[in-house]
């Protein structure tokens, strides 16, 4: 059996917020296997996006461990973490997160500027072609409507071919037809660029790409099924 | 109320760092005005004859330009009017381990020993003094004490000319007229006893003169004082315009709730007033402190190059506190004033999205630009009016247009700029990252680049201008001072006293062997017109022949010097010539000694050692009207192949006794440029203060953007960015911004600096500056800034990079 990219094993996590700390997460368990989606469900606040940020590396467990390919992120040093993200990790958000004084193409590019690569302008005007706005290229955020914009923030989550991509309510923000567009694209990452899926979302349609759906209940897994 | 508390004063102790860093710099804006204006009373303030408590209320007095002769006392005795008259010499006595004191001869009905006043009585030990008068020591009893305030010594008047060698002779009479005699009557019988050339002041007229005289001086240190307050003016502006863009969601709720537009003006009025006020007193107390350690500098300029003046106690009325805070308050209000009408602007409805927000501003900078070249236009006009009243009001007004045009302009630089660059910057992150963001901020950025491009101006057209003057003051002095060797008294002088040389001296200096000539001058304090000036006489036959006295284009030196001897016929210096409105050719009258003497003058020539300025004649002439007048200081030429310093060592041994000292040629132009060179120290420091001013801002301004792009620094890290490349993003920035002042802060200050030489210099002083900018000494300053201002954007840069991306991640 192949080793699964993501790794969660009896991992907590808890906020000092204020006196007592209060605890978010409890004991989860959860691997994801290359090429699959798994969408996380629950009700607000049930812990979606803590589980993405510890997912993500991009923050750390209060007990237990969060594995990527078999090495645990708290164990990693901020270098280590950098090259991960630059490498192995892309994110969607609910919001698009574009940067408004970029360009759409700039935006695309800017994870391999960051990175310092090469043929980054290239890279990037493809994957805007694969989400199919390419013509926008030289616009500017504001200039797009929500499906659009979130189309190209999957485009910057995968301009650097990355193994996992976090997404967390990637279709919160927009309609129906905007939201299919989008996990079209989803779909399409995991089987085309064999990208593991990790993705928080209230909508059922959603759920329904996924191979894999965990409910989460007052940060416990409350059921998980395989399709 | 509860308004005000929550949307003014919360943020503001919330963003408590910003909100220090806004009120030191109205702070520091403040505390320089207040310091050099308290620093200038205390150093200029003093004149005041510290005699007055001595010989009590005077109600006239007589002067005479040569000193007034005394036998017309035995004139005023006899008239028939109930008034005193008191003889008056004085000179500077210098006390070892006191320094300069004043030493007034008056009427002590003969008593031999010497007074003090009280204050020196409690400094000066024992029942002996002895001191330096004119270079000789002499030695007294002290005699009883005398009240009076500061330090002061009082001889017998007949003592006074014996020991001053000025047989004869007075400095004044100080008259006073009895409690229940004619006014009118006395002045009229004095005024008909009275030779033609004498003069009958009101006391307190030589404290206008010396008020009048340092008029120019305080009032340019005074306007580079505000340098710092218009740089902290800026900052202000930009402190509220941020305010307003964080606050845009919450006016647009509150004017949606009911609130009226004048409300949300009036709110952030009063936060621009609350950080002025505080930043007032704040500068009031720290302007008190400054004003000490300036004191010293100002007392030394004006030491150096007007008149003896002894630092008085600073003196910080309430006055002066309260128009301290009302600047800070009124800079603050009148600075916030745009940004708060913005806000007042703000609909109810505001919905627009922060990127197409910033597009919409970028378009206004071609009204900017507009705007610049009008004010760039009204500058030069400005530049071209005469002098109001005396000051260069126009000169001032075209600082403040070209100052204004900058800060339009700088939008369009700061576009140009980005867009000149674009293919360089965007091949990495950080510097993409960085110019976007400066021109998405275009409004706030281009304030930063303006005020600093301001402080930068300032000190690059200070620069141009001081260096200017510096080599133009070299090249004159090479031409001016031909002589090899010159002679004078050795005691210390103040600016504008001539002590004497010893009587008889000439021939030993002409006795000297390879001395070829000797220019012997007399320099004689003088009043014209309500102002001081230098009378002199010099041997003009001998400066014609050897000197390189340089004259105003179009005027033929020759045939000048040649007309002076045995003539009514003098040279002006060009001050004198400014100040009084003169042409060569113009005959004016001139009271010497008893008499009013009629003068043409024959040619102007360029002169930088005076802002008063000198009248000078052939000696002859001058001997005719004062003939017991001294020389004050000799020049001496050698003959050709002599060995200047084999000749100077014989001119030492020969005048052994005679207290004078000889200095070379090139002693007397170090001198010269020290002096210069320690005139301007004030000027730098005053500097210094607006650069730490606008280097504040640039800090405060980048900590706004790091906190306001909170964010977008948090996504960067999500997106693959590393602490350090955050951090030399806004890095990048600091140095983008520095970059841009410099550009805008070197134009502005190249066309500041044509405006000090040419306007408020001409005007104020009189003086020709040749336009020399040391071009090292601007490069040295500019890496300086730069650098400086690169330091600035640590801190923020620190701040962004320790922001937690899974913290800020999600905030709007
Ligand atoms: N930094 C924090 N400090 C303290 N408590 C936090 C912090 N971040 C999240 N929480 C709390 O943790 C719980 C889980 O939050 P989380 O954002 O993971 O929920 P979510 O499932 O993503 O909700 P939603 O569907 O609304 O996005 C919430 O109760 C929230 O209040
Ligand atoms: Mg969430």
């Amino acid at each position: 059996m192949p080793q699964p990219r993501l790794e969660l094993r009896r991992v907590s996590k808890s906020y000092s917020d204020g006196a007592q700390p209060v605890e978010v997460l409890h004991g989860i368990s959860l691997a994801a296997e290359a090429g699959t989606i798994t969408a996380l469900l629950g009700r607000s606040g049930c812990g979606k996006t803590t589980l993405l940020n510890l997912a993500g590396a991009m923050d750390f467990p209060s007990e237990g461990e969060v594995l990527i390919d078999g090495r645990a992120t708290a164990a990693l040093s901020d270098a280590e973490l950098t090259a991960l993200r630059r490498t192995r990790i892309g994110f969607v958000f609910q919001f698009f997160q574009l940067l408004p004084t970029l360009t759409v193409l700039e935006n695309v590019e800017l994870p391999l500027l960051l990175a310092g690569a090469r043929n980054s302008a290239a890279t990037a005007r493809d994957r805007l072609r694969w989400v199919g706005l390419e013509e926008k290229a030289s616009g500017l955020p504001y200039q797009l409507s929500g499906g659009q914009q979130q189309r190209v923030a999957i485009a910057r989550a995968l301009v650097h071919s990355p193994d996992l991509l976090i997404a967390d309510e990637p279709t919160g923000n927009l309609d129906t037809a905007g939201g299919d567009q989008v996990l079209a694209l989803l779909r399409d990452a995991a089987t085309r660029f064999g990208a593991t899926i990790l993705m928080a979302t209230h909508s059922a349609e959603a759920a329904a790409i996924a191979d894999v759906r965990v409910s989460l209940r007052d940060g416990r897994i409350q059921s998980l099924e395989r399709r | 109320m509860k308004l005000l508390r929550t949307l003014i004063l919360r943020p503001l102790r919330r963003d408590l760092l910003r909100t220090a860093l806004t009120v030191l710099s109205v702070a520091l804006g403040v505390a320089v005005v207040v310091a050099i204006d308290l620093a200038g009373d205390a150093a200029t303030g003093s004149f005041r004859s510290s005699m007055q408590t001595l010989v009590g209320r005077t109600d006239l007095e007589i002067v005479a330009n040569g000193g007034v002769d005394e036998r017309v006392m035995g004139t005023l005795t006899g008239l028939p009017v109930d008034a005193k008259f008191a003889p008056i010499l004085e000179a500077q006595a210098v006390i070892p381990g006191v320094g300069a004191v004043p030493l007034y001869g008056a009427d002590l009905l003969g008593e031999s020993r010497i007074l003090l006043s009280k204050p020196l009585a409690e400094r000066v030990r024992g029942n002996r003094i002895s001191f330096n008068l004119n270079g000789r020591g002499v030695s007294y009893t002290a005699g009883p004490k005398v009240d009076g305030t500061g330090d002061f010594l009082v001889l017998d008047i007949a003592e006074a000319q014996r020991a001053l060698g000025r047989f004869g002779k007075l400095d004044r009479i100080d008259v006073t007229v009895s409690p229940g005699e004619d006014f009118a009557k006395v002045d009229r019988a004095v005024r008909a006893v009275l030779p033609a050339g004498y003069l009958l002041n009101r006391p307190g007229t030589r404290s206008e003169e010396n008020q009048r005289m340092l008029r120019a001086f305080r009032w340019n240190l005074r306007v580079l004082s505000y340098i710092s307050l218009v740089v902290g003016a800026f900052l202000i502006y930009n402190t509220i315009s941020i305010s307003v863009v964080r606050r845009r969601a919450e006016i647009g709720i509150l004017r949606a709730v009911g609130a009226a537009r004048l409300t949300v003006l009036a709110l952030f009025l009063a936060e621009a007033a609350l950080l002025g006020v505080v930043g007032g007193a704040l500068g009031v107390a720290l302007g008190r402190v400054l004003a000490e350690a300036t004191v010293g500098l100002i007392a030394g300029t004006v030491n150096a190059l007007y008149t003896t003046s002894r630092p008085a106690a600073i003196a910080l009325g309430s006055t002066e506190a309260m128009g301290g805070i009302l600047t800070g308050a009124l800079v603050s209000l009148g600075s916030a004033f745009a940004p708060a009408r913005e806000a007042m602007r703000v609909a109810p409805t505001e919905a627009m999205s922060r990127g197409a927000r910033e597009h919409h501003a970028s378009l206004r900078w071609k009204r900017g630009l507009a705007g610049a070249f009008v004010l760039a236009g009204m500058a030069w006009a400005a530049a071209q009016v005469d002098p109001l009243g005396g000051y260069p009001v126009g000169g001032y007004a075209a600082a403040l247009f070209a100052i204004g045009a900058s800060a339009l302009a700088a939008p369009t630089l700061v576009l140009a700029v980005n867009r000149a660059t674009r293919v360089a910057t965007r091949r990495r992150a950080e510097s993409l990252l960085a110019g976007r963001s400066l021109t998405a901020s275009l409004a706030r950025s281009s304030v930063v680049v303006a005020a600093l491009a301001t402080a930068i101006a300032m000190m690059a057209s200070v620069g141009i201008m001081v260096g200017s003057f510096r080599e133009t003051v070299t090249v004159w002095l090479d031409s001016q001072l031909r002589a090899d060797l010159y002679v004078r008294p050795a005691a210390p002088s103040a600016a504008g006293e001539y002590p004497p040389l010893p009587r008889g001296i000439e021939s030993v200096l002409e006795s000297v062997p390879g001395v070829e000539a000797v220019d012997l001058f007399h320099g004689v304090p003088f009043h014209y017109h309500g102002e001081r000036a230098t009378l002199g006489g010099g041997r003009i036959e001998i400066v014609r022949r050897y000197g390189r006295l340089r004259f105003l284009p179009g005027e033929n030196r020759d045939a000048i010097l040649r007309s002076l001897p045995g003539a009514d016929r003098v040279i002006a210096s060009e001050p004198f010539a400014n100040r009084h409105h003169l042409r060569a050719g113009d005959r004016i009258v001139v009271p010497i000694g008893a008499r009013n003497v009629s003068v043409t003058i024959a040619g102007i020539y360029y002169d930088y050692s005076s802002s008063q300025g000198y009248l000078v004649m052939d000696r002859a002439t001058l001997l005719r009207y004062l003939p017991d007048q001294p020389a004050t200081n000799a020049a001496i030429y050698l003959s050709r192949g002599a060995d200047a310093q084999r000749t100077a060592r014989e001119l030492e041994l020969r005048t052994a006794g005679y207290g004078v000292t000889v200095a070379p040629n090139r002693t007397l132009r170090r001198t010269a440029i020290e002096i210069f060179d320690r005139t301007f120290a004030i000027t730098w420091a005053l500097e210094a203060v607006a650069i730490v001013v606008a280097m504040l801002g640039a800090a405060n301004s980048l900590l706004a953007l790091v906190l306001d792009r909170r964010r977008e620094l948090g996504l960067l890290r999500y997106l693959g960015a590393s602490a350090a490349q955050v951090r030399g993003m806004i890095l990048t920035e600091a140095a983008f911004l520095g970059l841009l002042a410099m550009l805008l802060g070197l134009a502005l200050g190249f066309a500041l600096s044509l405006v000090l030489i040419f306007v408020v210099n001409r005007q104020s002083f009189g003086w020709t500056i040749q336009f020399h900018p040391p071009v090292a000494l601007l490069a040295g300053a500019m890496g300086l800034v730069w650098c400086v201002t690169v330091l600035a954007g640590l801190y923020p840069a620190r701040v962004a990079a320790a922001l937690r991306p899974v913290d800020v991640i999600h905030e709007e």
